[in-house]
């Protein structure tokens, strides 16, 4: 139990404008299953893909069996017998069960089924479970394609097992399924990473823990000598700097209610949202916070559920019923479904309310011009010239286009899903101060945020998810990162 | 960097410059190429074509293909036909039918495309050999022939003597899709629909209800395309106007109506299908077999597709440069 298998060594990885691992040293050791936990941005997914040679980093070494490098490709990290599972399954969906396993190891011109049948149902009867060999892969349920990954991985030998967010396709009982293929994985002798939110999986599978913040390393742990409250605090220790622009306006009426809200998966929600307010929507990744969104925008359908604006009962059922009631939606993705990339700065400004400047069928170029040019004023829109296609603008200013499109259709309500993802520190904070003034002059905005400063720094109150459910409520007195983590990983 | 401003010139009039050189070469080489007679020919052979392409061209700026137009002018066609011939409807009449049945086709196909949720390239795949079965049924596989001297007009009439119907019908239908796409609030929604199909669900656009409206608009032009075709012809039966689908979309193509929507204009496509003319009509009078000129178009489409991605890429690459 106390042979090291792996050695991260004073890694330092910087992408522009971030540091994303910042001299991290972690040992892994024989046989144990080590957690890490971070926030997001924290720099997990950059250290396995560091450690799986999808990445290079910048300094550091990465010993593996006595053996130094300053970095690993691909090829080399399989060769060492480093296999990663991620998230998004790798499997190739038409091929059976027995093929998927099995996969690259055949090198003669025939494939010997039996022989790679038999192989597979060894393995398959070593991790204790039972699976159609000749499946194919797109028939299984996701649960199911998870131990296909496993046996894959132990085809190939592993003696490194990486697992990132292993049980999110999961349910409860398959998740203490998997755990019991961990264990005699482990049993044989092999490590594993485990990448987890959830705090108490953790405590139940891993046998240490290292908490990373910010690229950071902060501390290795030994679980039997921790506790959540400990994790949460290593997790979450930074300070609040106060670059978040303050408000002191009044929060007025009801705007927008929605009473068991259903749909879109597994959504059921209540929750009111007032004049002038900015109320932050939190939750873990998963937890359904853009679904609903999305169902109150009506971009997806409702299955159930009330929506009330100015304390009236309203039909929406599409997007445009949404505009229509003055609700307006800054999607998460803003190249796919924010922008007309191929499009002009005032094309895009004006395409979701051309009625304010269509007469008699024509648009009225003169007017969209106009208005174009004054939401670029007024938003701070950084073009060469409003004619220019939004695809050349840097993210912050396509951001701002988006918000110029949504202001231009008389929205008082606006939603920002991730209004600040991949854009740089400056952008953002002009972003901010103009989702202040929004509200200052009695807009109201409802904002998806990953970003835990952001959301503490900007929320007047918060809304946590847990599986399309509200796990609690905060009130600015309440706020805390701690109570923020522990009600969105499902304690309360 | 100026190596690039050359070559996205000749992007932008690659076309413009191909037509001019195509013209030149078969002025030299055949006497005949250059003469009003034959231009005024090139422009009544290509007037349906240019029509069933505007039609064509609605579709695929949004987003869509409508492979079933080629059958459609066949069904449409034989209907109409049929109608004046078999059923002594008046002759305006069964054309205002057979105009009505195109849309409804159309309507069939956007209705199709939204209820299977399915790309409408396999729908209309599908709806071609429905209406194929369909005009084939209705002929019978024969041909109606003698169709009324008024409907013959608007094929083979010419106005004032000099000025050819079919080519006031495609001038009439060019200009109005020009006016409807570039000027429009219902343009503006196409071009949207075509550029990013979620983002204009989510600008409030309503996606379905533009899919029908622009299938209807396709099988709307479509008919008029099948009647300039078969007044030009006199005669009906339904192997008239398959093959139309793929002249257009090369025509289209070739004019710089993106494969998947979004970008195009009215004026790319005209002289994409008068290019098309142009290189048929002049291999003809040098005496190029048929067989021969399938081989040429086929490389011309080649050609400029691969160029057009070849400008896209390498702009791709100068702004990572810059970015860099």
């Amino acid at each position: 139990m106390t042979k090291e298998v792996l050695t991260v060594k004073n890694i330092t990885k910087y992408y522009p404008g971030v540091v994303a691992l910042n001299d991290v040293s972690i040992t892994f050791k024989q046989g144990e299953v080590h957690a890490l936990l971070g926030e997001n941005g924290a720099g997990k997914s950059t250290l396995i893909k560091i450690i799986a040679g999808a990445v290079q980093p910048n300094a550091g070494e990465i010993i593996i069996a006595d053996k130094s490098y300053t970095q690993l490709t691909p090829h080399l990290s399989k060769a060492l017998g480093i296999e990663v599972i991620y998230q998004e399954f790798n499997l190739l969906e038409s091929l059976t069960v027995a093929e998927n396993i099995c996969f690259g190891e055949n090198h003669k011109a025939l494939v010997d089924f039996k022989a790679m049948e038999l192989k597979a149902k060894s393995i398959l009867d070593m991790m204790g479970v039972q699976l159609d060999l000749k499946k194919q892969v797109k028939y299984l349920a996701p649960s199911q394609k998870q131990l296909v990954e496993i046996a894959k991985s132990v085809s190939k030998n592993a003696q490194i097992l990486i697992m990132d967010e292993p049980s999110a396709p999961l349910s409860v009982s398959e998740i203490s399924k998997m755990f019991d293929i961990v264990r005699r994985l482990k049993e044989k002798g092999v490590t594993i990473i485990y990448i987890s939110h959830r705090m108490e999986e953790i405590f139940e599978i891993a046998d240490r823990v290292t908490v990373l913040r910010d690229g950071r390393f902060i501390k290795t742990e030994n679980i039997k000598d921790t506790s959540i409250k400990s994790l949460v605090s290593l997790m979450v220790g930074r300070e609040l700097n106060g670059s978040y622009p303050v408000r002191n306006h009044p929060i007025g009426e009801e705007v927008l209610r929605c009473e068991n809200l259903s749909g879109n998966g597994d959504i059921d929600i209540n929750f009111t949202l007032h004049k002038g307010e900015i109320l932050g929507l939190s939750g873990l990744v998963g937890a359904g916070r853009t679904e609903l969104v999305r169902l109150i925008y009506g971009a997806d359908p409702k299955e159930g559920g009330i929506i009330y604006r100015n304390g009236k009962e309203v039909d929406i059922r599409l997007p445009k019923d949404a505009l229509a009631n003055g609700i307006g939606l800054i999607p998460e993705d803003r190249k796919l479904q924010g922008c007309f990339l191929e499009k002009s700065v005032s094309w895009n400004s004006s395409i979701a309310n051309l009625n304010a400047i269509t007469k008699n069928f024509v648009v009225n170029l003169k007017k969209e011009k106009k208005q174009a040019e004054e939401y670029c004023e007024l938003l701070n829109i950084k073009t060469p010239s409003i004619e220019q296609m939004t695809k050349n603008l840097s993210g912050g200013n396509q951001q701002k286009v988006v918000l110029a499109k949504t202001l231009a259709a008389n929205t008082n309500v606006i939603i920002f899903d991730e209004p600040t993802r991949g854009i740089d520190v400056g952008a953002k904070q002009e972003i901010y101060n103009l989702m202040n003034s929004l509200v200052e002059e009695g807009r109201s905005i409802l904002m998806i945020t990953s970003d835990m400063p952001e959301l503490l720094g900007m929320s007047d109150r918060i809304l946590v998810l847990h599986s399309g459910r509200l796990a609690g409520e905060l009130s600015r007195k309440e706020f805390s990162q701690e109570r923020i983590l522990e009600l969105s990983s499902g304690l309360s | 960097m100026k190596n690039f401003e050359l070559s996205k010139f000749l992007g932008r009039y690659m076309l413009l410059i191909l037509f001019i050189v195509l013209c030149v070469v078969f002025s030299i080489m055949s006497p005949y190429f250059l003469s009003i007679g034959n231009f005024t020919n090139i422009f009544v052979q290509q007037s349906y074509v240019i029509v069933a392409a505007v039609g064509l061209s609605f579709i695929m700026i949004s987003g869509g293909m409508d492979l079933s137009i080629g059958y459609q002018m066949s069904l449409v066609g034989v209907i109409t036909s049929s109608l004046m011939m078999n059923f002594g409807v008046p002759t305006y009449l069964a054309m205002g039918v057979g105009l009505l049945v195109g849309a409804g086709l159309g309507l069939f196909n956007g209705f199709m495309a939204n209820t299977l949720k399915i790309h409408p390239l396999i729908v209309t795949l599908g709806t071609m050999t429905v209406f194929q079965g369909l005009s084939y049924t209705l002929s019978g596989s024969k041909q109606i022939i003698n169709l009324p001297p008024e409907f013959k007009f608007f094929g083979q009439g010419y106005i004032f003597g000099v000025i050819p119907v079919s080519v006031i019908i495609m001038l009439i239908v060019v200009l109005g899709a020009h006016f409807v796409l570039s000027k429009t609030q219902f343009g503006r929604y196409v071009y949207a629909l075509g550029s990013n199909q979620e983002a204009a669900h989510l600008a409030g656009i309503d996606v379905k209800r533009m899919k029908l409206a622009v299938f209807s608009i396709c099988g709307f032009i479509i008919s008029m395309a099948a009647m300039i075709l078969f007044a030009r012809a006199g005669s009906a039966q339904s192997s008239t106007g398959p093959g139309t689908e793929f002249t257009c979309m090369t025509a289209a193509i070739l004019g710089g109506i993106s494969f998947t929507g979004g970008e195009g204009k009215i004026s790319g496509l005209v002289v994409g299908v008068l290019l098309l003319g142009v290189l048929g009509n002049g291999m003809q009078l040098i005496n190029l077999g048929t067989y021969l000129q399938y081989v040429v178009k086929g490389f011309v489409l080649l050609g400029a597709v691969g160029f057009d991605i070849y400008q896209k890429e390498r702009a791709r690459q100068v702004k990572k440069a810059v970015e860099n």
